[in-house]
């Protein structure tokens, strides 16, 4: 190609193509239509809403004097419920280290591994927590531990995609130029893997410890000792007072983490 | 015996590219080769089949008299160290941490796990820094440091591998021209005091010339041109960047000009 050809390639009009269809109206009028019958065919009233809100005025009105009389006993079993969240995690981040760069394509040392790996990682995410703390109540007795497994074996699923997601999108560079120096499948993972997605990786899991305090919360419902099967006694006592303490404490304690863990992820950079 | 022998070797992607169309030559322990070519002429997959990154689908590679294959693909890999273009560091990891990943494939996965090397490890860390010129930098973050700095510690992660070998896949083509000055005239120092035989892809002509023992010339996954710079003609040249069903290709008749 010479200059001339460029210039005799000039377009003889200069008008735009045509524009491509806008399917947003489309889908913002199906949305509606979609939430109306949902709303309908559900028998959702209104009426019985605004009638029912003074009536929950009432009910919440009657937590209006937390009790916080007996605080060190509530401050212990709140204690307890965030050691069973803390080992849940702890058990969740062992697996998921292990697991997750043989569930990474870019970093599984063969097919077989990719797929048994990815496969465990559904299993243990598709069994509810609550389902496992009650099978692991039944085989090990009322207390924390059988929480802490629970809490352990459904996250670890999730940590473990979480982070093999992670490894995933780590720059193919990077994975090369580690491994032509010819190292192998574990020094691999622990140089050009975990150290590119460390600032994930801990965000993945500051947002799992947070998960397991909450559930660990609920699981004292099922005999999983804590916090929760206190709030549950309460709250089957009609003792409102307390029961407020114990959400209180609860609620205090998840913005603690919350706050920690937002300057943790801050000091990592 | 030759450091790298490479006979009919063929490279075609699953999507139909053949990138390269049997390629032969012979690579002598301690020269400087430099691959010249345009775009697509297929020099970096050469170069990344000599390290085993790709696989040829036919033909065959040996590094000082060892076929490549699947089994010996790492012990290999040791001794024929690798360069980029986009320097590939762990960016979150330190310099000196960097360069000892060029020590992985001699040690075991045990230690290594923990990041804890040997001490003459840290040793052999200490002089490819120095050798680079950046020992001050050994405890920064590899994405701290600038474009050259950061492919001086790509050419620190291969000289600590202690290889025979160092290919090197357009190392300056990111770099500003004194930088790429600098690393082309690291590389040439390693080749004249180490012995290491030094082969490197480069888009620029007058480098080539400048630093090379022989210029391997490709175009369209072929070799077109083998032969010292200084039988480099303006006539070669056009072979070496002619572009296919362009006879009188003013473009290239204006960048050879001044090539």
């Amino acid at each position: 190609m010479n200059i001339h050809d460029l210039k005799s390639a000039r377009p003889p009009q200069l008008s735009l193509p045509p524009k491509p269809r806008n399917p947003m109206p489309v889908w913002v009028a199906t949305t509606l239509v979609t939430l109306w019958l949902i709303v309908w065919d559900l028998d959702i009233s209104f009426e019985a809403l605004v009638y029912g809100v003074a009536d929950m005025g009432e009910y919440f009105s009657r937590y209006g004097q937390p009790d916080f009389s007996d605080l060190s006993r509530y401050l212990e079993l709140m204690g307890i419920t965030l050691a069973t969240a803390l080992w849940g995690t702890a058990f969740a981040l062992l697996v998921a280290f292990f697991l997750a760069p043989l569930a990474a394509r870019n970093f599984a040392p063969n097919p077989v591994a990719y797929r048994v790996a990815r496969e465990i990682l559904n299993f243990m995410r598709a069994m509810p927590d609550l389902l496992l703390a009650l099978i692991f109540v039944a085989a090990l007795g009322l207390g924390p531990l059988p929480g802490a497994l629970a809490l352990g074996v459904h996250t670890a699923g999730f940590l473990g995609k979480f982070f093999a997601e992670s490894l995933e999108r780590v720059d193919q560079g990077v994975c090369e130029g580690v491994a032509a120096t010819g190292a192998n499948f574990p020094q691999r993972v622990m140089y050009a893997g975990w150290p590119s997605i460390l600032r994930e990786a801990l965000g993945y899991t500051l947002y799992i410890l947070d998960r397991n305090v909450r559930m660990a919360s609920v699981l004292g419902l099922v005999g999983a000792g804590g916090i929760g099967l206190a709030l549950h006694d309460t709250l089957r006592l009609f003792d409102y007072g307390q029961s407020a303490a114990l959400i209180l404490v609860i609620l205090a304690t998840i913005l603690i983490i919350d706050y920690a863990s937002a300057w943790l992820r801050g000091r990592l950079g | 015996m030759s450091a790298i022998s490479i006979q009919s070797v063929s490279k075609r992607f699953p999507n139909g590219c053949e990138a390269l169309m049997g390629i032969n030559a012979e690579i002598q322990p301690g020269s400087f080769t430099v691959v010249l070519g345009p775009s697509g002429a297929g020099k970096s997959t050469l170069l990344r089949v000599l390290n085993g990154l790709e696989a040829s689908t036919d033909g065959s590679v040996r590094i000082g008299g060892e076929t490549l294959g699947k089994g010996n693909l790492r012990k290999l890999r040791a001794s024929v160290a690798m360069v980029f273009q986009q320097f590939n560091l762990v960016d979150r990891l330190s310099v000196v941490t960097n360069v000892l990943t060029g020590r992985l494939a001699h040690r075991s996965w045990v230690g290594s796990l923990f990041y804890l090397f040997r001490t003459e490890d840290m040793e052999v860390a200490r002089q490819a820094l120095a050798r680079v010129g950046l020992t001050d930098k050994a405890w920064s973050r590899a994405d701290k440091l600038s474009g050259g700095q950061q492919q001086r510690v790509g050419i620190a992660r291969a000289l600590a591998q202690r290889p025979k070998v160092i290919l090197a896949d357009e190392p300056v083509a990111s770099l500003d021209p004194v930088a790429s000055e600098e690393i082309m005239a690291l590389l040439r120092e390693i080749r004249d005091r180490d012995g290491i035989t030094v082969v490197v892809n480069l888009h620029q002509v007058d480098l080539a010339r400048r630093f090379a023992d022989r210029i391997i010339g490709m175009n369209g996954g072929r070799v077109v041109f083998d032969g010292t710079p200084a039988e480099l003609s303006p006539q070669a040249l056009r072979t070496i960047y002619q572009r296919e069903g362009m006879e009188h290709d003013n473009s290239l008749d204006l960048a050879l000009a001044y090539a």
